[in-house]
């Protein structure tokens, strides 16, 4: 004997699908949503995971930083260093600086305070910073147009100064060559010397750079620096250098303990943990949150679907009596919701991906579409119809014939 | 063909019980054209969901082609009822959103009939209950005696051995009822068993035998020339 197919299950459930067409979208929504959601909000998640790992690749590489002060957490980046009090020495950086190459490669300090520059009429906020020839390298960022100063301009004060890329922009006409211009920087003359590669982040591209010495003439008027950067030989020793020069360093400041230490040591291996936690964290209860509305979405398909049994339940009746099987009647319910949250979940890949993708292109939001996502939220969706549509399906194949089909 | 033995069938409403089928002994035969007649509420439509087998009984048994039905399954009921059974439903229980011709076809659905055929054979039968240009109507854009007609081309759909009649002829004037009377004796002459429950005696007196039922009993039950005296 023939059995009762595939197909026509699918031309009944196309049919009441689309005899109520605007139930049937409404219904599908919820997965659209849930689906979208799951796509987009994990698509953002992992751009911001990328572009964290990638503005702390971008601060170089085996970064060490010796900071002034106390730590404060473990977790902080960059802090913000205009309000420290400099607590470190000439004499700390040349000790550093006196080490083989075989641990250091680099060290330059750093200090910094926020600015108003002037151009003209322009003017605009900065951060000016004072560091020395070798902050370049250890930061890996270079200047795009002219040149970063020289250690003779170190050693002779000269007012001269490296703009960021923002900087730049707002002091400047686009295109102007401002090379051997003089800028005002809290009311001091500066002769530009370069201009830094554009990093696309507003703290790094608005940062100004000038000597170190300069720096402390006018500006800190004091000789320490409020941070040391410094460039590991490799990787791997990054732990133990960091330990070697905390006990130097307190021996040097005659300290006992990093407790009672006025420095800290920052390793960019441990930010990048740090911070991988923290947006993988992130990207996680996105994906809760995203979850969450898929089976939102669920409920409601099988509340429709709960609803559409009890109305057709004489439908249901007469088609028992002319024959039909409780699988016949399971599948065409459950194709039905099958193909609501199928349809739903299609569309809503659509949606997600063009979210994701609208965020990154007018939103300025970094996201990174992953196909994980989708297979997972589209699974998601076919589990959610055959499940929440599963129990419905299943209430309307046990009806007792009789009783459906007396069923006003 | 049908033995029904000591069969009741009760409905409990509340702390009252209504004995809508109380101890009936019937037999029936193959390619027997049996009448049933009775005032309303006398049980002859919970009797007729009995031998159609979408009801069953509270007490009593009833076999079919040989088979004890209170032993089949719900799913081999299921393909009883769509095999060997055509029903006509007092209230034809057409479905609503499907034209006359996907109403004749549903139980050809069920059979595993490739939708061509069905098709075909759907609106063969409407021809023969004369609904030729209605084929594509929905049941609320017919007639009253057109969707009655509707009902009975469905139940003949899937070439029954059974054909149960619920007032047939209820909805029909004169000519068309005396129509489809004419239809059902060509089926009978095929080798249909046809039972038929209707009020009207001259309708009645087209079967070969008249069974009357009173509050659940079998009043009489003979011959239609012993009946017509
Ligand atoms: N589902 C039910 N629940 C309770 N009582 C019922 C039910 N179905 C039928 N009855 C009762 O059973 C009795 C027989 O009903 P049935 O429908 O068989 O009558 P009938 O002979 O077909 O009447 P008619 O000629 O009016 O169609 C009636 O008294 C009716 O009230
Ligand atoms: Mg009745």
């Amino acid at each position: 004997m023939k059995t009762f197919k595939f197909t026509e299950s699918l031309k009944m459930s196309l049919r009441s699908i689309t005899s109520n067409k605007i139930r049937s979208f409404l219904t599908a929504l919820g997965v659209m949503i849930g689906v979208a959601a799951v796509i987009t909000l994990v698509a953002l998640g992992n751009g911001s995971q990328k572009a964290v790992e990638s503005s702390l690749q971008s601060l170089g590489s085996n970064l060490l930083i010796v900071y002034s002060g106390q730590p404060k957490g473990p977790s902080l980046v960059r802090r913000n260093t205009t309000n420290i009090a400099p607590a470190l020495s000439e004499d700390d950086l040349e000790f550093i600086n006196s080490l083989p190459e075989s641990m250091v490669l680099h060290a330059a300090p750093e200090s910094s305070a926020s600015g108003q520059v002037k151009y003209g009429n322009a003017n605009t906020g900065a951060t000016v910073v004072g560091t020395d020839t070798g902050y370049t390298a250890i930061r890996n960022y270079y200047p795009i147009y002219g040149s970063f100063f020289a250690q003779s301009d170190i050693n002779a004060r000269k007012p001269v100064a490296v703009i960021g890329a923002q900087v730049y922009k707002d002091l400047f006409d686009d295109g102007f060559d401002p090379i051997g211009q003089k800028i005002r920087i809290n009311g001091i003359g500066f002769k530009v010397v370069g201009i830094m590669e554009e990093k696309g982040s507003s703290t790094t591209d608005t940062q100004i750079f000038i000597p170190i010495s300069t720096f402390q003439k006018y500006i800190s008027g004091s000789s320490k620096y409020a941070l040391i950067n410094i460039q590991a030989a490799n990787l791997d020793s990054m732990r133990e250098l960091q330990k070697f020069l905390e006990d130097e360093l307190l021996h040097m400041h005659r300290l006992p303990s990093m407790d009672a230490a006025d420095f800290y040591i920052a390793n960019q291996l441990d930010l990048l943990s740090t911070m991988e936690g923290v947006t993988g964290t992130f990207t996680l209860l996105l994906a809760s949150i995203a979850a969450i509305s898929l089976i939102v979405g669920g409920i409601g398909i099988m509340n429709i679907m709960l609803v559409a049994v009890t109305e057709r339940t004489r439908e249901i009746g007469i088609r028992m009596a002319l024959g039909a099987k409780s699988k016949d009647i399971l599948s065409q319910f459950l194709t039905e919701a099958i193909i609501l949250s199928v349809g739903g979940g299609l569309i809503g890949i659509l949606i997600g991906i063009s979210a994701a993708y609208g965020a990154s292109r007018f939103g300025g939001m970094a996201s990174v579409i992953s196909v994980q996502s989708i297979l997972l939220a589209f699974g998601f969706a076919v589990i959610t119809g055959l499940f929440f549509g599963g129990y419905p399906a299943y209430q309307a194949s046990k009806l007792d014939p009789i009783e459906a089909l007396r069923y006003e | 063909m049908i033995r029904i033995k000591n069969l009741t069938r009760y409905y409990q409403m509340g702390p009252t019980t209504v004995k809508a089928i109380d101890d009936i002994n019937l037999s029936i035969g193959g390619g027997e054209f049996v009448s049933i007649i009775g005032p309303s509420g006398s049980g002859k439509s919970t009797l007729m969901n009995i031998i159609g087998c979408l009801d069953s009984p509270t007490s009593g048994t009833y076999s079919l082609a040989g088979e004890e039905t209170a032993a089949l399954s719900k799913d081999m009921l299921a393909e009883i009822r769509n095999r060997y059974i055509g029903f006509v439903f007092q209230n034809f229980n057409l479905l609503p959103r499907e034209s006359a011709v996907e109403n004749v076809e549903l139980p050809l659905i069920y059979a595993g009939v490739p939708s061509k055929e069905r098709r075909q054979k759907a609106l063969g039968i409407l021809k023969r209950v004369d609904l030729e240009g209605r084929e594509f109507h929905l049941p609320n854009e017919l007639s009253g005696g057109q969707r009655q007609r509707v009902a009975i081309a469905r139940a003949l759909a899937v070439n029954p051995k059974i054909l149960l009649a619920d007032e047939p002829t209820g909805a029909l004037d004169t000519k068309t009822g005396a129509q489809i009377m004419e239809l059902f004796r060509e089926l009978q002459s095929e080798g249909v068993t046809l039972i038929m429950v209707t009020h009207d005696r001259d309708v009645a007196a087209q079967g070969r035998r008249i069974v009357e039922i009173r509050d659940g009993h079998i009043l009489t039950d003979v011959p239609v020339e012993e009946w017509r005296k």
